[in-house]
């Protein structure tokens, strides 16, 4: 969730929590890349977006960060 | 940093009314991460700033200097790839990389280096500017195997060479040190090819913030430290003076000492730099000077200054020459080989920095005079740094007349021949201004401080004034040692900033310059813009003697005051063109 709130600066932690990515205010290529790069570098993986989805939100990247580390 | 630790930094931006920092990031790559890195490290540097980052359009760096054209006051940086010299040196272009097309994209690169050139030389005129040349690697364009190097790349790395070599002209133009960034970022690492494919930006994490450290640091006003204070034995030279004598130490190859030699040469540029040297040691002072005398070190002994030698505790020579020197012991640096010693001297002087001198480890040793360098280094060596040891031997010389018998300060200023020359030039603007301004604590009309933009922006408001003066007398030059600035109206001075070096004490210089400035500009009243700061007090007790009681936060004092209360002038005042 720090990975998003770094991202974000203004939905509340549970807006992120429960909302796909692209309805989020400040969602835009810059912060799409943003996100990615933040999140290879603090779980030191590389993070296929295409896997994600048209509609990402933070609970399909968390399920793909937990599948990917149960592999 | 990592860019989850930059991007909280940047959240932590103070008040909204806070001064802006504006950085105009020109490149032609997507700025992406490293503005994000930029951000994060200027708001480091510039804690009190909001930072402001603007950059231009995506694979035109000249066009985006260019369009700069009218800033002023402001940081520019500039991140040159080799994409933004010829996209076809880059590794999102399919413009071809035939054999053919070698000399033509040497004479792009070539056209675009000079287009590049004058737009970053212009805007040097106003602004400050950082840049970066190619960090990363090229790519397989040429056809001979990348362990050969080609023709094709000797010629882009001399128009590069020439490129850099006249940027370094301009004094307001700084660049990233290729060699400093080689060794803090290694090359194999620094691109990012899938981030260079998706997005446009081709630096790894680890070198964007590199890379943006260090561009970070250009764009600061870094002051350097001050003093080096060394100790002799097994760190200037190797052996113990006292047990070896003159002719048994050594800073040679031969006599494997070779490190102490490099550490002599090295201060030896420190002191003819302008840094201050001096030197503590348990020793005899009279076989010290027979070792400088008979041995001739690489320093010579008239760069030392002063020289404390005795039995005592290291850290009671240290004070003493802090006053000396009359400098904080922040400023300073202590460098021993002994472990107790350092950590005496630095339990007695707070905010000292001290460093062993690793005697057993050549390694070590060299990586220490990179550290000292980075220290101690600046931009420029001033007419100020030239002299500096000078007027402190003659501070010294004034301070023992002062003690004699049969000394009166009136005597002693009549006798001084002091002569102050004042100059009103505010462009181009001095760095020893700003340099004074923001190192003066107590002599300090408000201890306000500026950055080169914000000084930058004050003397370019037509109605502000900036007075300049320097001192010498027979005991030597002291270079410029007082900034007045403020504006004049209806014969009214406002002084918004009024700094003096301590060096420059017990002349009645303040005087001076308050006289020249009611002559000058022919006022009856000056308004002060006065504060008391924790280390201004000589320039409170200077205005309660004029004042006849304590200064409040701005307050006024009249010409018929400033005549009726001041002491004799025993000095000779002179206008100069600033020159």
């Amino acid at each position: 969730m720090r990975c998003f709130a770094a991202v974000f600066s203004e939905p509340s932690e549970q807006k992120i929590a429960t909302n796909r990515l692209d309805t989020l205010a400040g969602w835009d290529s810059v912060a799409a890349a943003t996100l990615v790069s933040t999140i290879e570098e603090e779980f030191e993986t590389e993070l296929d977006l295409d896997a994600l989805g048209t509609h990402p939100s933070f609970q399909s990247i968390l399920e793909y960060l937990t599948k990917e580390s149960d592999a | 940093m990592r860019l989850l630790e930059a991007q909280e930094a940047i959240k932590q931006s103070p008040a909204p009314e806070s001064p802006v920092l504006d950085v105009q990031l020109a490149c032609g790559i997507t700025p992406l991460h490293f503005s994000t890195f930029l951000q994060a490290h200027l708001r480091q540097d510039f804690p009190s700033h909001r930072i402001a980052i603007n950059s231009g359009v995506f694979g035109d760096l000249p066009g985006n200097l260019e369009r700069l054209g009218s800033v002023v006051n402001s940081f520019v940086v500039a991140l040159i790839e080799w994409q933004d010299l010829d996209p076809r040196l880059g590794i999102r272009s399919l413009g071809g990389w035939s054999p053919r097309q070698l000399p033509e994209i040497i004479r792009t690169v070539r056209d675009q280096a000079a287009r590049i050139s004058a737009a970053l030389e212009s805007l040097s005129s106003k602004n400050r500017v950082a840049v970066s040349f190619p960090t990363l690697t090229l790519p397989p364009i040429s056809f001979t195997p990348g362990f050969l190097f080609s023709r094709f790349e000797c010629d882009l790395r001399s128009i590069m060479a020439s490129f850099s070599s006249r940027l370094s002209e301009f004094p307001e133009i700084r660049q990233v040190n290729s060699q400093h960034i080689d060794q803090i970022s290694p090359l194999s690492s620094r691109l990012d090819v899938k981030s260079e494919f998706n997005t446009g930006f081709p630096y790894s994490l680890t070198h964007a913030d590199k890379l943006a450290d260090l561009i970070a640091k250009l764009l600061r006003e870094q002051l350097p430290k001050k003093g080096l204070i060394t100790d002799l034995d097994d760190t200037f030279w190797l052996g113990i003076l006292g047990e070896v004598n003159p002719e048994g130490v050594s800073w040679d190859l031969d006599h494997h000492a070779q490190k102490h030699g490099l550490y002599q040469q090295f201060l030896s540029s420190l002191a003819e730099s302008g840094t201050l040297i001096a030197v503590a040691s348990k020793n005899d002072p009279a076989l010290i000077e027979e070792a400088f005398r008979v041995r001739k070190p690489l320093l010579a002994r008239d760069k030392i200054f002063p020289l404390e030698a005795n039995w005592g505790p290291k850290s009671a020579s240290v004070k003493k020459i802090l006053e000396i020197w009359n400098v904080g012991a922040d400023s300073v640096v202590f460098v021993d080989d002994s472990a107790m010693d350092l950590a005496e001297v630095g339990s007695a002087c707070p905010g000292i920095e001290c460093v062993l001198f690793p005697k057993e480890d050549d390694k070590a040793t060299l990586q220490l005079l990179y550290n000292l360098r980075n220290q101690f280094g600046k931009t420029s060596i001033s007419a100020e740094d030239e002299i500096r040891l000078g007027s402190i031997r003659s501070s010294r010389a004034v301070a023992q007349v002062t003690q004699s018998a049969g000394y009166t300060p009136e005597r002693f200023l009549r006798e001084a021949e002091g002569k102050i020359t004042i100059s009103f030039t505010k462009v181009p603007p001095d760095p020893r201004v700003l340099e004074l301004i923001n190192k003066t604590n107590q002599f300090n009309l408000n201890g306000k401080r500026h950055t080169d933009s914000s000084w930058r922006q004050y003397l370019n408001d037509p109605d502000t004034f900036l007075m300049v003066a320097s001192y010498e007398d027979r005991f030597g030059p002291l270079g410029k040692i007082a900034v007045v600035a403020g504006q004049s109206q209806a014969g009214t001075l406002n002084i918004h900033q009024w700094v003096m070096s301590c060096r420059a004490f017990s002349r009645r210089i303040e005087h001076g310059c308050l006289l020249s400035l009611f002559q000058k500009f022919d006022a009856q009243e000056a308004i002060f813009d006065f504060a008391t700061t924790p280390r201004n007090g000589p320039t409170q007790e200077f205005f309660a003697q004029l004042l006849g009681k304590a200064p409040q936060a701005i307050f006024s004092l009249s010409r018929q005051q400033f005549v009726k209360n001041s002491p004799v002038i025993f000095l000779h005042i002179q206008e100069s063109s600033g020159e």
